[in-house]
């Protein structure tokens, strides 16, 4: 099984990096540009690909991912199988605060609810942050940059005091079942 | 401190207590930028920085050594998780606080670099509470307008029941009946006053005939039937009216010799009057309603 594994390299010097997986590969781009501006004092790589697990010629030249970001376009069924299937090649020490969501078109009226109902279900079981991002206009794009590099900046470890685990204990996502529950107690 | 350095300036912040009625807090004094470090300093900070990142690998090759193969299910992320939350919330209380390098020209600089990070974060802090402060000094005079409005409204519906009360109070039956009395009286007295004023125009106009007018038609021997007990227009009407108030199924009159005959054939032709259909020495007032 050619699981990625989060601790299996030395991490680099001042440096973060970021694996963005999305299957239509389209907003991934332009994110990834946006970050690389956004972030200034430290040294950002940003990896793209389509799904996992990543080829097997890349293994000795990548880097240590500190953070894998699962694209999901509400607006294709496709996207959120795609994403599913890809959780499977991760290692499970990923999902203590190395792995978030990120959703496109959450508002759009065409969107079936039941999707993002599923896709909360999911990111609230594996405990990882769920983000919104609206992919339209530069704006949305540089807001989703920015919430992204708080969180790698996190999880690469160059945040003191804070942890990857402590984050995304703080940051979970949450199913609206359990905040109604909450809501009564 | 070393003599070729700048000095650190005091910080002369208002207290904090009052923060909430200063509307514009003075600009406290900016932090200095320190960039420049001796090179003693910048090579100790390097050695420590080596012992770091030889510890980091040192530690890296464990995790390396002790990965667990493990085929878990993804989604049963429970007991790892646990697990790991546990373990840290161990570190975190072992630790203790300690000096990032004990050289001061090192902790200067950093301790710049944070004052300086924490001066911008709470410069967004005081702005954000200062629209939150605006924003609830607007919501608050609009929700002490509203509480007027209400209020004056409160006061003018009290003042309406109390108004209404009293009304009621001085329409009591009692009253009530009181009013109908007077109002039966007013139109009774008006009655009376009418009646009156009739039997004063009719005496004037329509005096009953007497001996004197005749006297001067002696001659021309018309029998005169007077000394009858003739009665005035005014007493036949007064007649004619209470029978049809009182016998209004059988509101006639006979005609007898004390009508006298001209006003009977008046009152016929004016229509004030109506004969029997059948019997014609009957005679009734006219309907008027």
């Amino acid at each position: 099984m050619s699981l990625l594994k989060p601790f299996s390299k030395l991490p680099g010097l001042n440096t973060a990096n970021i694996l963005l997986v999305e299957n239509e590969e389209q907003f991934q781009q332009k994110l990834a540009d946006t970050v690389v501006l956004q972030e200034k004092t430290v040294n950002v790589n940003v990896r793209l690909a389509r799904s996992l697990p990543l080829p097997m010629e890349n293994e000795e030249s990548r880097p240590r991912i500190d953070l894998v970001v699962f694209i999901i376009h509400l607006t294709s069924e496709l996207s959120f199988q795609s994403a599913e299937t890809s959780l499977k090649y991760l290692d499970p020490g990923y999902f203590q605060g190395k792995v978030c969501f990120l959703v496109t078109s959450a508002r759009n009226v065409s969107v079936p609810p039941e999707r993002l109902v599923s896709v909360r279900t999911l990111a609230a079981s594996l405990h990882c942050p769920l983000l919104c991002a609206e992919d339209q206009t530069t704006e949305g794009v540089t807001t989703a940059a920015r919430r992204l590099l708080a969180i790698l900046k996190v999880a690469a470890g160059l945040v003191p005091m804070a942890t990857g685990l402590y984050l995304s204990t703080l940051t979970r996502c949450t199913v609206p079942s359990d905040i109604d529950q909450q809501n009564f107690e | 401190m070393r003599s070729n350095e700048v000095t650190l300036q005091q910080e002369n912040g208002q207290p904090l207590d009052k923060e909430s009625e200063v509307q514009d807090t003075p600009v406290p004094p900016a932090i200095p930028f320190y960039i420049e470090c001796s090179e003693a300093a910048q090579a100790q900070l390097f050695n420590e920085c080596e012992e770091q990142f030889a510890q980091l690998e040192m530690l890296q090759n464990e995790i390396i050594l002790a990965e667990p193969d493990s085929d878990e299910n993804p989604q049963e992320q429970s007991v790892n998780r646990l697990m790991a939350v546990a373990a840290e919330l161990k570190q975190w209380q072992k630790r203790q606080p300690e000096l990032l390098s004990t050289n001061p020209e090192v902790l200067l600089v950093v301790g710049a670099e944070e004052l300086q990070k924490l001066n911008s974060q709470l410069e967004l802090v005081l702005s954000c509470s200062q629209a939150k402060r605006d924003t609830l000094r607007e919501t608050l005079k609009r929700d002490q307008k509203w509480l007027e409005k209400k209020k004056e409204v409160l006061r003018a519906g009290t003042e309406h029941v109390v108004k209404q009360r009293l009304e009621n109070e001085r329409l009591s039956e009692h009253s009530v009946l009181q009013d109908t009395k007077k109002k039966i009286q007013k139109m009774k007295d008006y009655q009376n006053r009418l009646m009156e004023t009739l039997a004063d125009v009719l005496a004037e106009h329509f005096p009953l005939p007497t001996q004197e007018t005749n006297a001067d038609k002696k001659e021309k021997n018309i029998p005169q039937e007077l000394n009858e007990n003739l009665i005035s227009l005014n007493e036949v009407l007064e007649l004619l009216m209470n029978t049809t108030l009182e016998t209004p199924h059988d509101p006639y009159v006979s005609i007898d010799e004390t009508f006298w005959p001209p006003y009977t054939e008046m009152l016929l032709r004016h229509g004030i009057a109506q004969r029997h259909p059948e019997d014609c020495f009957k005679i009734r007032l006219e309907t008027f309603y």
